[in-house]
């Protein structure tokens, strides 16, 4: 039976807005198609081991905990990770999850932290938040997919030479409300601002984590199809709702 | 010059509010905001000589205000309160003008006023609060309050304007507790002293690192979400020992908690007239305000037993057969309080989930997929299907979908007459879980049809 291990980073204090939404959809479409999982939580002080994890999620956090968490990446987990996403793990990362794979985070205040550096981006921040629903519409197994999800973030995003968009913006803000573009990629990594959780009602994009895992880990990437009708609903109102589709 | 202002202010306020009525709205806020245009200080006019008692934090408050109203009530003091939910500034300034006399006199003694956490800074300007009880602080509709840290400093605020204040705190939520330290109030904490439920749902803690040293708590219990015997073994921060405290919980059923209450140095065996863990903190909570103010201790423990909730807070709605009981939800942690109510119960049931995401549920649902409902599996026996509608129903469906409910028994009905319907033709108890609109909405719907009283008259 084949198996992918998940690595969620820092549940602790990266935990909110229904992120480990995301785990559970990655599981859940797992066990549908009788593929084993093994969830591993790393948190703030654990030395787990990530080498061997198959796809690695980070979600978004509030400001007040994200102190604990840089000290934490410093001690090491920074490294690691790093490490993984060369190696060509699968990354989702999401808000906070996403702008701390990036370089540095300038505050309003002009206050500068620095972060992971695993991504050629960096985010600056704004007193005024992005919220609500929005759309972006991106390439998937070389389909062009339109992905739904919830932003909420004060920071700007922006892009450098190292790393692609992930999605162009069809509604709302994504990175910085400028430049259309939303999310990053690098090798296999999917970053994004979209809660919502993104994942379930998004299918077509879990199921490219879950190919593309199981290509770095048994090389084939045949995906058995599985009733998406709840999922399509969800995503299908969402669409209509915003795009007047 | 002042005087006559506040008097225009008093009527115009009361003719919007005949005018809302009389063309069959039920609008809260609009006729104090229409007030507070005319003159701005007719909130701080009439509540000056009103012994105001003011309920704030993020859940609970609704019941707490409905058992302390209880407390007035059975120790025969006048007041009044803020009933329909309009609890920021506007509805609260309604509230006075519709309770005092023309010229702005006071009608009664006492004000009850439930005030949203994000308003109470603002609102509690014009109080002259002599009570402040806040009943916890969890994460709560993100996208409209920012963060908890946020609303914590909110209620911060409010309490440094209410000097006169004594100030009733629970003593098992570490974010409330962390209040302490910024005021120079008088403080009665509150709080319950062991675990509450045999089967609790796994959640997130709003609080795991300590609000002052950052690092992580230990708890010697949990009753649920982040309350309990939290210590910080960083800085020592730790649960101050209550004053009026739950020592024993004996019995926990559909209707009622048998508990024993120790308010100061007596200790009561009280039955709380409702269901529900959660009340079991509203009721200690109602007793710690009693003990702030002086009443008198009897009477408040009979008012626990004999008050009766409404408004869709465990509120009865029976149609034909179905004994539907209503449970408003705004947060993860309201919502796994129902889903610890449902594990523990015993009694076939029907649920039915309500999901809105306008803006006074919260724009943002992904907070469902932060709530336990793979807990449900427990009891799945016990669960004839589970129902979805709402503006969100299909994200519910689908929630449920990934928590492991087989999806026949999961049924879409977005169609509010046709839901209605169909619990009218159900035989037994239904548990219904809506957001705040989905609410109003549905329960407008039930009203029409079958007589209940609507939420304002």
């Amino acid at each position: 039976m084949k198996k992918l291990k998940i690595c969620h980073l820092y549940p602790d204090v990266l935990n909110l807005y229904g992120d480990r939404g995301n785990v559970t959809a990655i599981k859940k479409r797992l066990e549908w198609r009788s593929i084993e999982s093994e969830i591993i939580n790393a948190n703030i002080g654990d030395k787990t081991d990530l080498s061997d994890c198959d796809i690695f999620f980070i979600g978004g956090g509030q400001d007040f905990e994200q102190e604990v968490l840089l000290k934490d990446i410093a001690a090491g987990k920074g490294r690691a990770i790093t490490d993984a996403i060369e190696s060509g793990k699968v990354f989702l990362a999401i808000c906070a999850g996403y702008q701390i794979l990036g370089k540095y985070y300038k505050t309003h205040t002009g206050e500068v932290y620095n972060f992971i550096g695993a991504l050629d981006l960096y985010t600056v921040g704004q007193k005024k938040r992005m919220i609500g629903n929005y759309a972006y519409e991106c390439e998937i197994d070389g389909k062009k997919t339109e992905i739904v999800g919830f932003e909420n973030h004060s920071g700007k995003t922006y892009l450098g030479e190292g790393v692609r968009p992930f999605g162009k913006i069809l509604y709302g803000n994504g990175n910085n409300s400028q430049d259309k573009t939303e999310g990053a990629r690098y090798k296999n990594v999917y970053a994004t601002y979209a809660h919502g959780p993104v994942l379930p009602k998004n299918p077509a994009f879990t199921d490219e984590l879950i190919r593309t895992a199981l290509k770095n880990k048994y090389g084939d990437d045949v995906l058995e199809a599985i009733d998406d009708t709840f999922e399509n609903n969800a995503h299908d109102y969402m669409v209509r709702r915003l795009l007047n589709k | 010059m002042g005087k006559i202002k506040l008097t225009a202010a008093v009527i115009a306020c009361r003719f919007t509010r005949w005018v809302l009525r009389v063309i069959g709205k039920g609008g809260t806020s609009l006729p104090g905001e229409v007030a507070a245009r005319l003159y701005p200080n007719v909130l701080a006019d009439l509540a000056k000589d009103v012994n105001t008692i003011v309920v704030t934090g993020t859940n609970g408050k609704t019941t707490s205000s409905r058992m302390i109203e209880q407390t007035l009530i059975e120790s025969g003091r006048t007041y009044f309160c803020n009933k329909s939910g309009a609890n920021m500034l506007g509805g609260i300034a309604a509230e006075f003008c519709q309770n005092s006399t023309i010229t702005g006199k006071k009608k009664y003694d006492w004000a009850l006023i439930e005030c949203d956490e994000a308003a109470f800074k603002t609102v509690s300007k014009y109080l002259n609060a002599k009570c402040v009880l806040v009943t916890n602080v969890f994460r709560d509709q993100l996208d409209r309050y920012g963060e908890v840290t946020h609303t914590l400093s909110s209620i911060i605020s409010g309490i440094k304007n209410s000097k006169n204040a004594v100030v009733c705190l629970n003593a098992d939520c570490s974010l409330t507790v962390s209040i302490a330290d910024e005021i120079h109030n008088r403080i009665i904490y509150y709080g319950v002293d062991k675990p509450i439920y045999e089967r609790t749902v796994e959640e997130i803690s709003d609080a795991p690192y300590c609000i002052k040293c950052k690092s992580q708590y230990v708890y010697s219990y949990r009753t649920f979400g982040h309350l309990g015997g939290f210590k910080c073994m960083g800085c020592g921060y730790q649960r101050p020992v209550p004053q009026v405290s739950v020592s024993d919980i004996f019995e926990t059923s559909e209707s009622c908690s048998v508990v024993s209450l120790k308010i100061g140095e007596a200790q009561y065996k009280v039955k709380i007239n409702l269901p529900g863990g959660y009340n079991i903190y509203n009721a200690a909570a109602t007793a710690c305000v009693g003990y702030a103010l002086g009443f008198d201790a009897e009477t408040d423990v009979k008012a626990l037993e004999t008050f009766e909730c409404g408004f869709g807070r465990m509120e009865m709605l029976p149609i034909n057969n179905a004994r539907l009981r209503m449970i408003l939800v705004k947060n993860p942690a309201g919502c796994n309080q129902v889903l610890n109510f449902l594990c523990n119960n015993k009694e076939r049931s029907l649920f039915i989930v309500a999901l809105n995401d306008n803006y006074a549920d919260g724009t943002d649902v992904s907070w469902i997929w932060d709530v336990d409902f793979e807990k449900l599996l427990t009891v799945d026996d016990k669960l004839s299907e589970i129902w979805v509608t709402g503006i969100r129903a299909d994200e519910m469906a689908m929630r449920f979908k990934y928590a492991g409910i087989r999806t026949d028994k999961i049924k879409v009905k977005k169609d509010y007459s046709a839901l209605i319907d169909d619990i009218a033709d159900y035989d037994g108890a239904v548990y219904m879980m809506p957001t705040y609109t989905a609410m109003l909405a549905i329960r407008k719907r039930i009203a029409d049809r079958f007589g209940f009283k609507e939420f304002w008259k």
